[in-house]
């Protein structure tokens, strides 16, 4: 194993059984429900997502990653903002299908939020209306690539956006220009 | 089951009230005014037997709401009672008492449209979120979203 030689025996322990077995969570932020039976057809033998160690779990507590299908509406964002801090660190965040991109059909209406990404922090999209089950597993698998090199640079700061910063008020512009 | 209602039935109870029209083989149209809906329904309801609200619809056509109550009964016809509610006084009296699964359809209208059902005992936000703001009705044809306005949800960035 390569991953996380820097890291105490009991944590590179840890890391290992995180990294082989993802247990995921699936939330419907106001889906049309396609996507959620795709997940379905992911999870029979057909597909045989355990040879990965995938197990969908009904609880986001014991969750790595959280899969999130349809735009958010604006109903259903503080329920997935609570369902996300809900989550043991460290957390992942698949945002699917064309509305969980950027809203998809839904974008613009007025009781959506047009992304996940405008709730919680996406880590991998997965396009497609809906996308198939092959396409789900390798987002996961990809979650899993994601996570090893998080690892390596030690958390998620590295690849997320960089914060911009605060405007200075114009009182205080107007002070250290005299 | 009973036979299905036929327009010389319809018109001899609701004639009286307004123009009376058969769209189809099972509905039957009539367009009455705003102060007259509740007679119509009462009169449909004891004399042609249509105690049953399937849906109540709203439609903005420019000056007014095109609001339609669908009634039906045993007899499995659909009377559409159809009145036009002025725009610039959206208001009709309630029908909950009459028919009282009316009373959820008037809430969710009155949230889309803004239509005020006077006598209603709790005009509440049905199916728009809490946080909506006042004043504000989704589904008028002239209604647009007001830049910098909190619509509910979640305010601020996460990152």
């Amino acid at each position: 194993m390569t991953v996380g030689t820097h890291m105490s025996l009991s944590r590179r322990l840890a890391t290992w059984a995180r990294l082989k077995s993802p247990w995921i969570t699936i939330f419907n932020s106001g889906a049309c429900n396609a996507c959620d039976i795709e997940i379905i057809a992911t999870l029979t033998p057909r597909f045989d997502v355990e040879r990965f160690g995938i197990l969908a779990k009904g609880s986001p507590r014991h969750a790595d990653i959280l899969i999130v299908t349809g735009p958010v509406t604006r109903k259903q964002a503080p329920r997935l903002r609570r369902i996300y801090e809900q989550m043991p660190e460290p957390k992942y965040v698949i945002a699917m299908g064309a509305c969980g991109g950027r809203g998809g059909v839904f974008q613009g209406l007025y009781h959506v939020m047009n992304a996940v990404d405008d709730v919680v922090p996406v880590d991998v999209y997965v396009a497609g209306c809906p996308p198939r089950p092959d396409e789900i597993i390798n987002a996961v698998v990809e979650t899993l690539r994601v996570a090893k090199e998080d690892l390596e640079h030690g958390g998620k700061e590295w690849r997320m956006k960089k914060q911009a910063a605060p405007p200075v008020p114009a009182e205080k512009k107007a002070e250290a220009g005299t | 089951m009973t036979e299905a209602l036929t327009l010389d039935q319809a018109k001899a109870v609701l004639e009286a009230f307004g123009p009376v029209a058969q769209l189809r083989w099972n509905r039957i149209q009539v367009v009455t005014e705003p102060g007259k809906a509740r007679d119509v329904i009462k009169a449909a309801f004891g004399s042609l037997s249509c105690d049953r609200v399937i849906q109540m619809s709203t439609a903005d056509v420019g000056e007014n709401f095109e609001l339609t109550y669908h009634l039906t009964g045993p007899h499995l016809t659909v009377i559409s009672i159809r009145v036009h509610i002025p725009r610039e006084n959206p208001s009709i009296a309630s029908v909950h008492d009459l028919l009282t699964p009316a009373g959820i359809y008037e809430r969710q209208i009155h949230d889309l449209f803004g239509i005020v059902f006077r006598g209603h005992p709790n005009l509440a936000r049905i199916i728009l979120n809490e946080d909506w703001p006042l004043k504000e009705y989704p589904m008028r044809k002239d209604w647009k979203p007001v830049k910098g306005t909190f619509y509910g949800g979640i305010q601020e960035e996460v990152r």
